[in-house]
């Protein structure tokens, strides 16, 4: 690769993005200080972005200055604490034995709970984090205007079924996502189907994975009108015409 | 706001390091506006922009020691720190749990089967809108949301490599855009 190429292969914006690994990173730094067509090709995209930047700034609310300034000048101030006073006498010394007592029995009881909570809190955690990641992609795939969606609801055979294609007009590309559908006997096996005219177009088989909610990537279509699931025989001869049962369908 | 003095990059880096509160001030008069439009582009929320605008200064106030300009222009290297602030906002358990809360309408316009409303573009992100939707849906994982290449490639389900060289070309696209 020449030195153009290289600058042109889009390393230069990668990097001053963020967007590079590690070794990208380290290579193109090296690059800078041996070439300075890198170097400059670096600075020249850099002063466009800050430039861009400045052009499409927000002024943030006075606010968050003062906000600022307020914390920068609290570093390292210190704060003093009044000294407790201690206090004696002979029958204090029982009472602090039996409130001891009492106190660890609480204590104990209170790690238990404290325990079980954190197991519950961890749970729930992570069942959050799973889901934003899944609404992430779905955001997406729903910020793109060009993109249409499709939700399919259960039918006759799996009435609690649910499943919801996301088809771009432009690219044609189609991404499906399992929102509800029971795992398949081992020997069967989905398939998504568009309608065109009426006419069902093979789109796919689906290897449903563990995860919840994954989104699948399927065959592009030109143009469709609906989609439907079947559940099929899995190595059956001709997967061009849908044999099985209806599952989910839903129109575009 | 009227600064009278105008610094140069050079200057403006050994005030900070020095830990000038008037270099400081100058610094956040002249590229607030610009950093909390990056932020502004990833995290919707106004109350909480303002929070991760809030760390990005503090921040950049006790970092400064760790800003090398062999890497980079000192605005590059703001700029990746307001955009790393936002995205571990994002991904957040507090910015999830107040997520949380508009769950239900999005249900419901889930069953209604209508397309979610596309958010106010701004800066980078208007630029990005001229992408071509795939490529558009790369550069917006991948930098406003902050998935690395390999994440990418799983939830697409497109080889590591397409999703690399795609990126770099979306990449090329977006700096012809801005230029």
């Amino acid at each position: 690769m020449s030195i153009q190429e290289y600058i042109s292969s889009g390393i230069v914006e990668s990097y001053v993005l963020g967007l590079t690994s590690e070794d990208e990173g380290r290579e193109f730094e090296q690059m800078c200080t041996k070439h300075p067509e890198v170097l400059a090709a670096r600075t020249a995209f850099e002063l466009a972005l800050e430039k861009q930047a400045m052009e499409n700034a927000i002024a943030p609310s006075l606010d968050v200055r003062n906000k600022i300034f307020e914390e920068i000048n609290s570093t390292g101030k210190v704060v003093t604490m009044q000294p407790a006073i201690a206090r004696k006498t002979n029958w204090f010394k029982y009472a602090a034995a039996a409130s001891v007592i009492l106190l660890a029995g609480s204590i104990y009881w209170n790690i238990m709970l404290s325990n079980k909570n954190k197991d519950l809190q961890n749970n729930y955690n992570n069942s959050v984090a799973e889901l934003s990641d899944i609404k992430k992609d779905i955001q997406v795939l729903q910020a793109n205007p060009t993109v249409k969606m499709a939700a399919m609801g259960g039918q006759a055979a799996s009435p609690t079924s649910f499943a919801t294609v996301y088809w771009d007009t432009t690219s044609h590309d189609v991404y499906l996502m399992v929102n509800n559908m029971p795992k398949p006997a081992s020997d069967k096996q989905y398939q998504l189907w568009a309608f065109l005219d009426g006419q069902p177009v093979d789109m796919g088989l689906i290897e449903i994975t563990e995860k919840p909610l994954q989104l699948y990537r399927l065959k592009k279509a030109q143009a469709a009108q609906a989609f439907a699931i079947t559940l099929e025989q899995k190595n059956r001869p001709d997967i061009s015409k849908p044999a099985g049962t209806l599952y989910v369908m839903g129109k575009l | 706001m009227n600064t009278q003095i105008t610094y140069s990059e050079q200057e403006l880096v050994s005030l900070l390091r020095q830990r000038n509160e008037q270099g400081f001030a100058y610094l956040y008069d002249n590229y607030s506006g610009a950093l909390y439009g990056i932020v502004n582009g990833i995290v919707t929320d106004k109350e909480i922009a303002n929070d991760v605008l809030q760390n990005v200064f503090v921040n950049i106030w006790r970092k400064i020691d760790s800003y090398d300009a062999s890497k980079g222009r000192l605005f590059t290297w703001m700029l990746n720190i307001a955009r790393n602030a936002s995205i571990d906002e994002i991904r957040s358990k507090g910015f999830r749990d107040s997520q949380k809360n508009q769950s239900l309408e999005e249900n419901v316009d889930l069953a209604g089967s209508s397309i979610g409303p596309t958010v106010d573009d701004v800066g980078l992100k208007k630029v990005l809108s001229k992408l071509k939707g795939e490529l558009r849906v790369l550069i917006d994982m991948s930098y406003f949301q902050g998935f690395t290449h390999e994440e990418i490639a799983k939830a697409l389900d497109i080889p590591l490599g397409t999703v690399k060289t795609r990126i770099r070309s979306a990449l090329i696209q977006l700096r012809t855009m801005i230029q």
